[in-house]
């Protein structure tokens, strides 16, 4: 959007809330006044859902086959050393890809939350620490990684080769039968399950139907949106200070912040957060400054390039997207707030004694009381859609694998094989 | 997610009557969609555009995106052989800078590339340019307000 676009967007919306006020004044409502500023700044949290483009570093984003192929894997226990453990097993979809455990759980407990992945395709960095510049990197590491489904390259390919849909599905999707290496299958394999992960998108929310009324003037729309969120949403905006890392229709600047939470974890050990994920990411060949990277042009790459290491990195953790929160409790990167009342009071009671002596110096105390504490709430659920994500069907130009998967999963089948 | 740009420097449109005046035209650049800062003779003009996977189309700063920045050095009435050395951006109320580290890249005649600048964070940023102008080193700051 341009200046002159966002000036004249910004005029829109102050009549809107003009007529907002009146109508719901008329109605006898709690009316919610925002000031020019403020309709600025919700306007900045829109429109949803952002545009959809490919990744230029996965040279399969947005096909057909690798997504229908990605799918398939992302249910497959066989990738798993004990062949019990799939992706889904901790990115359930019921729960926005989440587990609803404090810590993931593979063939091992970890120390960190399982993120969500509605919207992941948005995102810059991966992990809570940032560990990863792309998604199908991303995917790769709980492929390998000991405690989560402890496979290997060699499982991977011969789990591919062997089974006849697959094979006949890799062969549509990157154009020749899995006969390649193992590590280059392996990497292959990632990238269509990013694939797949980048087609969940989350539908628009209570939050992004309100803002969109307020965009186009309609003043009886934004009545349905609850006064209680709207209290919420000029906290988000002002005295909260929310909004400086929560930015933009993905409700994240998508990077790194200490916001007090410890960074200990049983026994004995410590979690570096951010600095311990830039280490991984630079010595991590599958990197987008390595040579799996399919954008030979690198301008994909520009984040990695360009990173400066900081003292203040030690205990950060990515600022999360606001989205989709009622179905991915507990919260914060080690999943030790169990429900978004606790994550507001966190912020209500902020221990500034626990803030890194480096770190950001505009997080204080918030000292909010009970009624403001539920307005935060109800303005965090608004931004979760009231129906359900559509599932995937079957591109009809996979046809010609059909005879060679009578076992394949249907779109609605959550039982992994 | 763009921010919006308060340019706090020069105005441009007293620079360009400044350039008017002078004996060398080109000093301060004919810059129409950036900013202009000096510091005696010293003119720095510059101006963002947006990173190249995002379209390189000049823009304003957008808002925890990567952007570059192109720079033009001159000085008034006299042959300018100033260098960028430095150029770097801190948000002084939060008492942090960027995540990332810009790399400069001289094109040649007083222009030079800075890349992998991003303002994560709504708020006043201090962009400093350092700049190697004969056997001085001079300081340049501009104010951003990204919201």
């Amino acid at each position: 959007m341009t200046y002159r676009s966002s000036r004249s967007a910004l005029r829109r919306l102050g009549l809107a809330a003009a007529l907002l006020a009146l109508s719901m004044s008329a109605a006898g409502e709690d009316a919610r006044e925002f000031t020019a500023a403020e309709l600025g700044r919700i306007a900045a949290h829109g429109p949803w859902p952002l545009p959809w483009t490919p990744d230029p570093g996965n040279r399969v984003s947005g096909n057909a086959a690798a997504i229908w192929l990605g799918h398939q894997l992302f249910f497959d226990r066989r990738l798993s050393a004990n062949g019990r453990v799939a992706c889904a097993t901790c990115h359930d979809p019921d729960l926005g890809f989440q587990d609803g455990r404090a810590t993931g759980r593979g063939l091992a407990t970890g120390v960190r939350n399982t993120p969500g992945l509605l919207n992941v395709r948005h995102q810059r960095w991966f992990g809570w620490d940032g560990g990863h510049d792309n998604l199908w990197s991303a995917s790769l590491r709980p492929i390998l990684d000991p405690s989560e489904m402890g496979g290997s390259a060699q499982r991977t390919a011969s789990v591919l080769r062997n089974d006849k849909a697959l094979a006949c599905h890799y062969g549509q999707a990157f154009g020749k039968r899995p006969h390649a290496s193992d590590p280059e299958l392996l990497v292959n394999v990632a990238k269509a399950i990013a694939a797949w992960q980048e087609t969940l998108v989350s539908p628009a929310s209570p939050f992004d139907r309100f803002r969109d009324a307020l965009a186009r003037q309609d003043a009886r729309a934004t009545v349905a949106y609850p006064v209680a969120a709207q209290r919420g949403l000029r906290l988000f905006l002002g005295r909260g200070q929310c909004a400086t890392c929560h930015a933009g229709p993905m409700f994240t600047n998508g990077e790194f912040g200490d916001t007090g939470m410890p960074f200990f974890v049983k026994p004995n050990g410590v979690d570096p957060g951010r600095q311990g994920g830039i280490k991984r990411l630079l010595a991590n060949p599958h990197n987008l400054l390595g040579p799996y990277n399919d954008d030979v042009t690198r301008n994909n790459a520009t984040g990695t390039k360009f990173l400066r290491p900081e003292h203040r990195n030690f205990g950060e953790f990515k600022v999360p997207t606001l989205r989709n929160l009622p179905v991915t409790a507990p919260y914060m990167h080690n999943g030790s707030l169990a429900t978004l009342r606790d994550v507001v009071r966190h912020y209500s009671e902020l221990d500034e004694d626990r803030l890194h002596a480096d770190g950001e110096r505009i997080l204080k105390p918030l000292k909010l009381s009970e009624e403001e504490i539920d307005d935060l709430v109800a303005f965090l659920k608004s931004l979760s859609p009231t129906i359900q994500m559509p599932v995937l069907a079957k591109p009809a130009t996979l046809s010609a694998c059909i005879a060679d998967e009578p076992n394949a999963r249907k779109p609605n089948d959550r039982q992994s094989r | 997610m763009t921010g919006r740009f308060c340019w706090q420097g020069v105005p441009i449109a007293v620079a360009m009557s400044i350039a008017a005046a002078t004996a060398h035209a080109a000093c301060p650049p004919a810059t129409v969609d950036g900013a202009v800062v000096s510091k005696g003779e010293l003119v720095l003009a510059y101006r963002p555009v947006a990173n190249a996977d995002k379209g390189a189309k000049p823009d304003r700063i957008p808002m925890a995106q990567h952007f570059a920045l192109e720079v033009q050095l001159c000085e008034k009435g006299a042959a300018s052989t100033a260098r960028l050395h430095k150029a770097d951006a801190s948000m002084p109320e939060h008492k942090h800078g960027m995540n990332y580290r810009p790399v400069i890249t001289s094109l040649g005649a007083g222009h030079f590339r800075v890349e992998g600048m991003m303002f994560h964070m709504a708020g006043r940023w201090e962009l400093t340019f350092e700049v190697h102008a004969g056997k001085e080193t001079v300081r340049l700051t501009h104010d951003v307000q990204v919201e």
